[in-house]
């Protein structure tokens, strides 16, 4: 993370559903945030907090009701011609959660991974495209022999690495990942990660990884924003926010997190969120506390935030 | 304390057109009264399969239990007919679901789901089953319980769901709640809150449960005792200090050493490597022998007994047989062995500043 060069930049990103005639959903109410080259963006929050929807906004899934995502300056939504859409689909790369669900019973592994190859004729005879699947497959741990077998044939795990496969099949830049993990097993859980942070050192990915399973986000990223009802209200080095979580809703999230740990648990407290005792004076707005760590507050409670971070 | 239920060398296997699966393969275990006895291990090792064994739910006729015993109150569960089973399931055991999206009858109003069992069981009439199910609704913490009742399931959300197949799983003060994987499904705030319900109630009631779950921050919350299986046996039980603070199975080392702890951040996830075996055809010896890279030449041969490692604790590996080689356990489980305690007291504390 050196060169810090942005590689995405989401400026109060919106996404309203319409639910009836009078009634919207606010998936997503003003998101914003920078993604660096070769970093691991995590995206946190429980379920319905909008953090899906937000990784779907943004690799064009949905048309955002309002706001600006950036890819590499350029802007992301919005009318595009064919080939600019397809050097921009080139580019970013979605793994999703669930293995079962995402992968076409009815094509083989080789059809599956190939499919971007040929949308984006990266390779031009029947020969180079086996090649190269035969090498994706090696490079996310399965076997050439698994290259003419259908989905229904793989463990959950093995399903993941496939769709893994697809995802660098056509080379990207930055890959999505909607909760990769939460469908496996804890065993298989760590294959995956492990693998993922190899391929990120070997390729130079970048990663937005959404999860609601605070330990693995903690373990692989190097930055995490933590959502709430379409918003985000803490974002910050995933150090940081662990040792000095600021929000109380993020508190509460970080307590309420079980560790493999009986003596840590016989002693846990759980912090409860009360979103009725916030400060309501004035729109909270999203504010840097300290470099690097933003937290959405009002000035009142900011002042109260930069006290208590102090001592 | 005195033991409530006594499973012994219990068998379960299911007939299917690729042939016959060993889901079950030889699993023995005391359940105390008052105590949680938690079951972890990955899909497919044979946790739930052991669970519906007790409440006599292995669907019929592909699924049997050639061998085995099921000791309750006198009586062993694994030869009860339907009829008698049906007495004690629901009163004596009962059961929490994964899903509580899909374990209530989404065209039943709550109340109505709760009062069946209290009519069918305790013979109650209507009004006295509503007034019970009222309580019962109010012990589980959902508001309002007297309008609440007469609500569908589609009207709740997803923790309060579970607290209502909670309360279900209680109306008849069972001796023994067997919980399969209840908080899965649930976010970490309602999983917290969920946790604490149970531990609550069992405070309360004295009630002993039997907590199957893959996460093991969950069994660090909630267990006196674990059990760790895999392919269909128990490889490793003891207390929860016992496995946590001194795993003794490299299975259990790989299950610890998979999961991040906070202080982890720089060194990589012990993986398990592989997937495990395929129970249709379980191998010969140890069935964990070929994901582990402590494994011996005799793993491959004959079955590791469980031996005995303090009172309560047992696991069953050659490792801990007298001419076995004294092997180092990974990093990340040494570093449970000594002080993980103090390590994490750094972490609270930061939580609470």
């Amino acid at each position: 993370m050196s060169s810090k060069e942005k590689l995405l930049e989401v400026k109060n990103l919106k996404q309203h559903f319409k639910t009836g005639r009078h009634s919207t959903v606010k998936a997503v109410d003003g998101v914003s945030f920078d993604i660096y080259k070769g970093e691991t963006f995590g995206l946190v929050g429980e379920s319905g907090c909008g953090k899906s929807t937000t990784g779907r906004t943004i690799i064009r899934l949905y048309d955002a009701t309002d706001g600006d995502v950036k890819f590499k300056g350029k802007d992301v939504h919005g009318k595009k011609s064919k080939t600019n859409l397809k050097e921009f689909n080139r580019k970013m790369q979605m793994i999703f959660q669930d293995p079962y669900a995402s992968l076409n019973p009815r094509m083989t592994v080789k059809d599956i991974i190939s499919e971007g190859l040929d949308i984006h004729g990266l390779v031009s005879t029947d020969k180079e495209r086996t090649d190269r699947v035969h090498n994706l497959l090696e490079t996310v741990g399965l076997n050439k022999e698994h290259a003419n077998r259908y989905p229904h044939e793989f463990s959950g795990g093995q399903r993941q690495r496939i769709g893994i496969a697809r995802a660098l099949a056509v080379e990207p830049e930055f890959i999505i990942a909607d909760e990769p993990i939460s469908a496996l097993d804890v065993s298989i859980q760590a294959q995956v990660v492990n693998l993922m942070k190899d391929l990120q050192k070997q390729h130079e990915l970048t990663y937005l990884f959404i999860a609601h399973d605070l330990s693995m986000v903690k373990y692989i990223s190097d930055r995490i924003a933590v959502m709430y009802f379409g918003k985000i209200v803490e974002l910050a080095d995933s150090d940081e926010l662990y040792r000095n979580p600021l929000h109380p809703y993020t508190k509460s999230l970080l307590s309420a997190i079980p560790l493999p740990d009986p003596d840590y648990e016989r002693n846990r407290t759980r912090i409860v969120y009360d979103p009725s005792k916030h400060d309501t004076s004035e729109e909270p707005e999203f504010r840097e506390i300290r470099p690097n760590h933003w937290v959405l507050c009002t000035t009142k409670e900011l002042e109260a935030y930069k006290q208590e971070i102090n001592n | 304390m005195e033991n409530i239920l006594e499973v012994k060398d219990l068998h379960v296997t299911f007939d299917t057109y690729g042939g016959k699966v060993q889901a079950v393969r030889g699993v023995n275990f005391n359940l105390k009264k008052g105590e949680t006895l938690a079951i972890v291990g990955e899909s497919g090792s044979g946790k739930s399969v052991t669970t519906k064994a007790l409440m006599g739910l292995i669907p019929k006729p592909a699924g049997k239990i050639p061998k085995g015993e099921i000791i309750f109150e006198g009586k062993d569960l694994a030869k009860l007919n339907d009829k008698h089973m049906q007495q004690i399931r629901g009163r004596d055991i009962s059961m929490i679901f994964q899903d509580p999206m899909t374990s209530l009858n989404p065209t039943m109003k709550v109340g109505g789901q709760i009062m069946e069992g209290l009519i069918k069981h305790q013979k109650m009439n209507k009004a006295k089953a509503k007034d019970r199910a009222i309580e019962l609704l109010d012990l589980v913490g959902i508001p309002n319980p007297k309008e609440r009742i007469n609500q569908y399931p589609h009207q709740f959300s997803g923790g309060m769901r579970q607290r209502v197949v909670i309360a279900i799983a209680l109306a008849c003060n069972p001796k023994i709640l067997l919980a399969d994987e209840p908080t899965t499904a649930l976010d970490v705030t309602i999983q917290a809150q969920i946790l604490e319900l149970m531990k609550d109630i069992q405070k309360k009631t004295e009630t002993s449960i039997v907590f199957i779950t893959h996460d093991l921050g969950v069994v660090a919350n909630v267990a006196d005792r674990v059990a760790v299986m895999y392919a269909g046996k128990i490889v490793e039980i003891g207390t929860v200090d016992d496995i946590f603070y001194n795993p003794k199975h490299p299975y259990t080392w790989g299950l610890l050493g998979s999961m991040p702890t906070v202080d982890s951040k720089e060194d990589e996830l012990i993986a398990i490597p592989g997937t495990p075996p395929d129970l249709m055809k379980p191998p010969k010896g140890d069935a964990f022998a070929a994901r582990n890279p402590y494994a011996m030449k005799i793993d491959t041969e004959m079955e590791p007994p469980l031996f005995k490692v303090s009172d309560t604790h047992y696991a069953a590996t050659w490792l801990l047989h007298e001419d076995a080689p004294q092997v180092e356990p990974p990093a990340a489980v040494k570093r449970r062995m000594k002080g993980f305690a103090t390590a994490d007291a750094s972490d609270e504390k930061g939580e609470e500043s």
